[in-house]
């Protein structure tokens, strides 16, 4: 039994290390690869938006700090494309 | 082909276009990475929605980006409501219904699904000249950080409705 353990326990270290490594060699760092657990992975499935789903709505604020503005407000006659991002 | 920018360039008369500034990707006091220093682009995450409109107006003005701008609040309801975070793109129909859903950036950002959205639906755009893609002078958000195969990758599924 003692040696079973030992084995899964060898055997858990090694894909741990394999799993690491293959995110250093993704991310190009240790750091990176830290980065990816944390920041990245929790996010990979979130969303239930399909296609065909209704876009859902929500208010922005306008770059003049000011005003404001619905997603939906900007939904008419023509697609909306929609880009998502950040500076960093 | 994989440049926001240039897509929009191509398609404004034709769909209208709204670029959504979410909560930072790697600012400084989370995951930097070091390409945010070499484009010297090091923010810390922003606690204010001033903080948002501070660096959203940086991005803005130093890409001279054309696109319709909006910034997420506070509560993050548009991060939340798409799935937003880092990076995503999305087409919305005239009804209102989602046309096209991207994955999640940046190895899964790619605008070219996008353009082959709308060429699908309103014809292709040719260029004479090959477009470069991920130029800092045309970058949309976040796109420092997509790998070139990523942006430039042909689209192989199709997950929209056109």
């Amino acid at each position: 039994m003692k040696r079973l353990l030992k084995w899964i326990a060898g055997v858990l270290t090694v894909l741990l290390l394999a799993a690491f490594g293959a995110l250093w060699y993704m991310a190009g760092s240790p750091k990176d690869a830290y980065g990816m657990v944390r920041y990245a992975l929790p996010h990979m499935h979130r969303g239930t938006l399909k296609v065909g789903s209704d876009a859902p709505d929500a208010r922005l604020l306008a770059l003049d700090g000011t005003s404001h503005f619905h997603i939906r407000e900007r939904v008419a006659a023509r697609p909306l494309v929609l880009v998502f991002g950040s500076f960093t | 082909m994989g440049d926001i920018v240039q897509i929009y360039n191509d398609y404004k008369d034709k769909a209208d276009f709204l670029t959504v500034y979410v909560r930072e990707a790697h600012p400084t006091d989370e995951w930097q990475m070091k390409s945010n220093l070499k484009d010297d682009v090091c923010y810390a995450q922003p606690k204010t929605l001033e903080q948002r409109v501070a660096i959203a107006k940086d991005f803005t003005a130093r890409f001279k980006f054309p696109l319709p701008f909006g910034i997420d609040e506070m509560g993050n309801a548009a991060d939340n409501a798409y799935a937003a975070w880092p990076e995503r793109l999305y087409v919305i129909d005239e009804t209102g219904h989602v046309a096209y859903r991207g994955g999640m950036g940046p190895f899964k950002y790619k605008p070219a699904e996008v353009r082959d959205w709308l060429a699908a639906k309103y014809g292709a755009v040719k260029h004479e000249a090959p477009v470069v893609t991920n130029s800092p002078a045309t970058a949309a958000p976040a796109t420092a950080s997509v790998p070139a195969s990523a942006a430039t990758t042909p689209p192989t599924t199709s997950n929209s409705t056109k």
